[in-house]
């Protein structure tokens, strides 16, 4: 497995652009790219040109023309004509405007931060005269239109004589200016002095200018908002129209992120091109030679290049049996409706296809498990030991593959739609015709209900014990023969699409017209849009690891997965190992309430409602096992499935082979307060009330009847709750579980804050009686030492400590030294008293974390993949880098690694959302508290930066901490908390700088 | 035409060694043959090979070259010979047992002077420590067991403590799963047992458990002294006939 590093750029040519390629251009444009983005020097644009970008536009290239003209009159130039194309981007290089043009309309896009310097100009401009007086040279200095970005400074010259270059000059160098670089420098240092950090300078022999911004700066810009639509700046062709009077007709060439892309100087006069940058001959006929070669290749459905973004792609190399199938898990596509694993397309020994659908098991009771459905992504057969490649890019969910040599070549891209979701399309090019095989395949684990053909479309449909699954597809083959398509001519290419539809409690009917509808659509549109929805999807989740680039990938990979694996509409029950595989039966655990949905609550909302809807619409089987446990209120349950009845196995072998009851479906009843808690984690980041009042007050109120059920009240008047089961499930059944019961007191007494809010007819009595029994609820703390005894009777145990017993940690200790020797001893499985601190820190006694984590973490065995993510959060807090990132790096390796021996049977969806909570919450330091946001920001020496991304109360956050300065930007006013004094953010970023222990705000 | 050589001295242990070359060959659908190297007479051989109804080839010479020559033989596609000892004593496997098995990529089947096999074979355990290169050696011999229609039992004996135990209720059912998908590939139906410990004595512990026809185990090849341990403690105590498939 590899990370593929940036592709190397082909080496900027000068006058000679080198070999030309068959379609008569360079070789480094033999190929397709995604985006064009024209950078004209003047408004005006050929009608040739015109004609062709419009083209290309129509033909699913984003497009995006940049040139110095307000939006309205670029507008008048191009419009776009195709209803069914991406957006066409206007912009305005020298004011900076931006509109993007589509089906719906005009839409203004903030392509640069607003600016608040504008002031600092005129102070810039003052300085520098005087620094020019002091050299004896006169100014003169135009008044700075309002709102202006730039400011004139003229130089003003003896008037006698013709201003010649050489003249002007000499009058420099009379003066002790050492030319025009030279004058650029004085510019600079003043516009510093004056507080601009970043000016722009333009500079003739009489005439400086310093701007805040330039077109460099705008086509940046545009740039961004390409990669907002997905588009990698790698993808993007820029074709600079460099005729005389371009202003800064060098930013490509200065400017770092236009040197990503492609790009092609044509019309550039005599002035030689800088490094990257190929300038072509040819004017206006090499324009639409350019174009038009673009056009042709998406005419002729070429690939999309495979992505080289470092941290951006996991790309698995061969075909090996012993991984296969992890890497497979590992590929999986989703759309959180849909998982389909990433297996080679061609039949080969070993390899396993599958297809899941959110919450369609068949099967019942604990042997319920997730239904396969029809597979869509297979094609023909491919020797064993033949040639394999994939790479899937994270950042746009594409699985490239490139598999087999000669003229058995396959290459190919796939995805399963976000924008479209339950579409999965499939693009494939072969060098022969050979045998695609039907557009579906039944499915390797699970018996075809019925198939059958409808039109062009072929439908199959799998049942389950309810429910089940259907797909139709929809594919096309053509030939390519045309001479200028260089390396594409003479392949055959396949465009597949197959759309799925599956409900957990009925059959769905086949749906060949949803199929036949969206190939009408094209794989190129759909694959813009998808990519576009994905990136929309990083644009409020992504994290940014500055310093360690392993753990980057690892993070992202998780994020991935994590967003992937959960639907924002309807319900959506996340099972242990989410749509990535099939292990765990797709079973809910507290792995969704607590671990997955506080990432979603914080980056996708839509997402963790739609988690939290799964457990609403279960609530009355939650109802009913109380009941049945002689008990009042909801008791969710530890493991479910279609129904939200408990669906815990009662007994299971062991890795050593043992027979072992299985008790967690009894005992660990904390799953009953996470469901809550969840709810409020949800309400807490979205400040919606609608459901704080609703949906989630009833939660509340239904768990807190459950505890105050359960608890039972000693003659002393102290509360208890006997016979559970915490998280660390080496010990069962034990008394006062610290973390239960904490849980349950953080539960009984949300649930009386709600009652109370709410409209005041309630139950008095009992919204008193939840008080005075979370108020009695024994936690296990001692004052003394600080720590939280586990559970009644731990500090009795034998006192083992795993950190030095064990040959190695993570360990299953319970396979180590046997269930009941670790029954006996002060050994635990996972984090249990410290998800205290992770989950509840206002529930905590204060200054209890440190005592805590050195007791118990010594006592850990992390023999749960839930553990050292916890682990690396509340050692973030504690400032113990060291041990904190040891455990990072374990949670965010947990998969790609394969550290369990079991990701081939999916991921671990817990432990990537662990990942981001440690990320989120100990380092970031991130966390809602009465409708604010809390900031207090840590950093480990290895790292210079860490940048977050999330969504609070509607508004998207940007937070970036770097060594002893933070920052946040909002999109809309958000109350921060930060170093325990609160803000309000504004239209300019809050930026904070480290004093001590405390944040100081920078003006 | 497939041949199965039974290995026979001329002692006691040759009725057991060609019992079990028949039914190793009716599983195989292959042709017994008896072979014996002449070193002190032939008469048990050839008794024993007349009464197991197997035609008998005698050759004289190193036995261990000898025997590794007919091995060799291009329709010769397993060997059963027999585990020289005292009946009820301890029984090294013997140096010709050993030699051949680390001379020839065939399987080499070892018969112990007190098995009593049966003469059709039902069911095979197969021991797997779970490192990759014995995984795939031994997916011949479940490849085989599966074409032959018997019932094959892997125990795979971990000698590590894994990191994670999630859900156990879950955990070893993947984990399971992923060991035969990885590993049994072409055997979907076999029994998946998993241990933890010493693997000889976990594998012992299961062949007295499931009462297995063979046990195969792995056997490093080229001969390894400092290799090959398992396998050896497995030959030693085995009740059963031991199948050793040549390891890289």
């Amino acid at each position: 497995m590899s990370s593929p590093g940036r592709t190397r750029r082909p080496a900027g040519v000068s006058r000679d652009p080198g070999q030309t390629g068959r379609s008569g251009l360079p070789p480094a444009l033999d190929r397709r790219f995604e985006a064009v983005v024209l950078w004209s020097a003047k408004p005006s644009l050929a009608a040739g040109t015109a004609h062709d970008l419009l083209a290309l536009h129509g033909a699913g290239s984003t497009v995006a023309w940049l040139a110095p003209a307000s939006t309205d009159r670029l507008a008048e130039r191009l419009t776009a004509t195709t209803p069914d194309a991406p957006a066409l981007l206007l912009a305005d290089s020298g004011g900076g405007s931006a509109v993007s043009v589509d089906r719906s309309g005009t839409c203004r896009l903030e392509l640069l931060p607003a600016e608040s310097r504008p002031a600092a100009l005129d102070r810039a401009a003052r300085v520098f005269a005087r620094r020019l007086a002091g050299l004896g040279i006169s100014t003169f200095l135009p008044p700075r239109a309002a709102g202006s970005l730039s400011t004139s400074i003229e130089l003003v010259r003896d008037p006698t004589g013709p201003a010649t270059r050489p003249r002007r000059t000499r009058f420099l160098l009379q003066h002790g200016v050492a030319g025009v670089s030279q004058l650029v420098e004085l510019a600079v240092d003043a516009a510093r002095q004056a507080g601009i950090d970043d000016p722009r300078v333009t500079a003739e022999d009489d005439h400086v200018v310093i701007a805040l911004r330039d077109a460099g700066d705008v086509a940046v810009g545009v740039l961004h908002e390409l990669w907002r639509r997905g588009v990698d700046p790698q993808e993007v062709l820029t074709v600079v129209d460099g005729s005389p009077g371009l202003p800064r007709w060098s930013a490509p060439v200065v400017v770092p992120d236009i040197r990503e892309t492609t790009v092609v100087l044509v019309n550039g006069g005599r002035r030689p091109p800088g490094a990257a940058v190929m300038a072509l001959s040819g004017g206006t006929a090499r324009m639409h030679q350019l174009l038009a070669d673009q056009l042709r290749r998406r005419r002729r459905r070429s690939l999309p290049a495979v992505p080289t973004r470092a941290g951006w792609s996991l790309g698995v190399e061969g075909f090996d049996l012993e991984s296969e199938r992890v890497h497979e898990a590992l590929l999986t596509l989703a759309d959180g409706h849909v998982g389909m694993s990433g297996a080679p397309l061609a039949e080969r020994a070993g390899r396993h296809p599958w297809v899941v659908a959110r919450g369609v098991y068949t099967g019942d009771g604990s042997a319920s498990h997730l239904l396969t459905g029809p597979v869509a992504f297979a094609l023909g057969r491919m020797p064993d030991g033949a040639p394999l490649q994939r790479v899937l890019d994270l950042r746009t969910a594409v699985l490239h593959e490139v598999a087999g040599a000669g003229g058995d070549l396959v290459e190919s891209v796939r995805f399963v739609s976000l924008a479209r979701p339950t579409t999965a399309v499939l693009r494939a090019r072969t060098l022969s015709p050979g045998r695609p095989g039907p557009p579906l395949l039944p499915a390797t684990d699970d018996p075809t209900h019925d198939a059958g053909r409808a039109g062009d479309a072929t439908w199959i449909r799998v049942a389950g014990s309810a429910g089940g699954i259907t797909a139709a597809a929809v594919q096309t083959r053509s030939r390519r023969s045309h001479p200028m398509e260089g390396a594409d001519a003479g392949t055959w290419v396949l465009d597949r699409v197959a759309v799925y539809d599956s409900d957990p409690d009925a059959l769905p009917d086949p749906a060949p017209a949803a199929a036949a509808r969206a190939a009408t659509v094209g794989v190129d549109r759909l694959l813009a849009d998808h990519r576009r929805a994905w990136a929309r999807r990083w644009e409020d989740a992504d994290v940014a690891i500055e310093g360690d680039d392993e753990l980057q990938l690892g993070v992202r990979f998780a994020l991935f997965h994590l967003m992937a694996s959960v639907a924002d509409g309807g319900e959506a029950p996340v099972g242990a190992r989410g749509l990535t595989g099939m292990g765990y039966g797709g079973h809910v655990f507290w792995d969704a309430d607590t671990f997955v949905l506080p990432f979603l609550a914080a980056t996708h909302p839509a997402a963790a409602r739609s988690m939290l809807e799964y457990r609403l619409r279960r609530l009355p089987a939650a109802l009913d096992a109380a009941r049945s446990f002689g008990r009042a209120g909801a008791r969710f349950p530890w493991e479910s499935a279609r129904t939200g009845r408990d669906v815990t196995p009662r007994s299971a072998r062991d890795r050593s082979g043992r027979i072992v009851p299985i008790r967690t479906g009894q005992l660990e009843e904390h799953i009953v307060a996470q469901v809550p808690w969840a709810a409020c984690c949800y309400v807490d980041w979205t400040g919606d009330e609608e459901f704080a009042r609703g949906p989630c007050r009833r939660i509340l109120v239904e768990t807190a009847r459950y505890w105050a059920s359960r608890i039972r009240v000693d003659a002393d008047g102290s509360a208890h709750i006997y016979g559970v089961v915490g998280p660390d499930e080496y010990h069962e059944p034990v008394d006062d579980n610290a973390f239960t019961n904490v849980m349950a007191r953080w539960n009984l007494r949300r649930a009386a804050e709600a009652v109370e809010a709410a409209d005041g007819n309630d139950d008095v009595g009992e919204r008193q009686h939840w008080v005075e029994l979370a108020d009695a609820l024994f936690d296990g703390y001692d004052a003394d030492t600080g720590i939280y005894e586990q559970f009644a009777g731990f500090g009795r145990l034998e006192p083992l400590i795993i950190a030095e017993l064990a040959p190695r940690r993570p360990i299953a200790a319970d396979l180590l030294l046997g269930v009941e020797r670790t029954r006996g001893a002060q050994v635990i499985k996972q984090a249990d008293a410290l998800m205290i601190h992770h989950l509840l820190p206002d529930e905590a006694a204060s200054g209890s974390l440190e005592p805590n984590l050195r007791y118990y973490e010594p006592r850990t065995a992390h023999g749960s993949s839930l553990s050292p993510a916890i682990h690396a959060s509340l050692q973030a807090r504690a400032r113990d880098f060291d041990r904190s990132l040891e455990a990072l790096r374990i949670a965010a390796r947990m998969d790609l690694d394969d550290l369990t021996g079991s990701s081939a049977q999916g991921l671990h969806l817990a432990t990537m959302g662990g990942t981001w909570q440690a990320l989120a919450f100990g380092f970031m330091g991130l966390r809602p508290a009465g409708g604010m946001l809390c900031v207090d920001p840590v950093l480990p020496p290895s790292w210079s930066a860490l940048e977050m991304r999330v969504r609070f109360r509607g508004s998207s956050v940007l937070l970036r901490k770097e060594r002893a300065r933070l920052s946040l930007s909002t999109d809309r006013p958000v109350s921060v908390v930060v170093g325990g004094t609160p803000y309000v953010t504004g239209r300019r970023d809050l930026v904070f700088r480290r004093r001590g222990a405390s944040w100081e705000p920078m003006p | 035409m497939k041949t199965i050589i039974a290995a026979i001295d001329n002692s006691a242990a040759a009725r057991p060694v060609l019992v079990m070359t028949q039914a190793v060959a009716t599983a195989l659908a292959a042709t017994p043959q008896a072979v014996h190297v002449i070193e002190d007479g032939a008469q048990t051989a050839r008794a024993s090979a007349e009464a197991a109804g197997a035609a008998l080839r005698t050759l004289s010479g190193d036995p261990v070259e000898q025997l590794a020559r007919v091995v060799a033989e291009e329709d010769v596609v397993a060997l059963v010979l027999g585990a020289r000892g005292r009946v009820g004593g301890p029984r090294p496997a013997g140096h010709l047992a050993l030699a051949l098995a680390g001379r020839t990529d065939k399987p080499v089947v070892v018969v112990p002077p007190d098995a009593r096999p049966p003469k059709l074979l039902r069911r095979v355990l197969v021991a797997m420590e779970g490192s990759p290169g014995k995984a795939r050696t031994l997916r011949r011999t479940i490849q085989l067991s599966t074409d032959a229609g018997l019932e094959i039992v892997v125990v795979h004996v971990d000698e590590e403590i894994p990191s994670f135990t999630d859900q156990i209720q879950h955990e070893t059912t993947a984990y399971a799963r992923e060991f035969l998908a990885r590993h049994v590939l072409d055997a979907p139906r076999a029994r998946l047992e998993l241990r933890i410990g010493i693997p000889a004595a976990e594998v012992l512990t299961a062949v007295e458990e499931f009462h297995p026809d063979l046990v195969a185990v792995g056997w490093p090849q080229p001969d390894d002294p400092s290799r090959g341990a398992v396998a050896r403690e497995i030959l030693d105590r085995s009740p059963v006939p031991v199948l050793l498939l040549a390891v890289a």
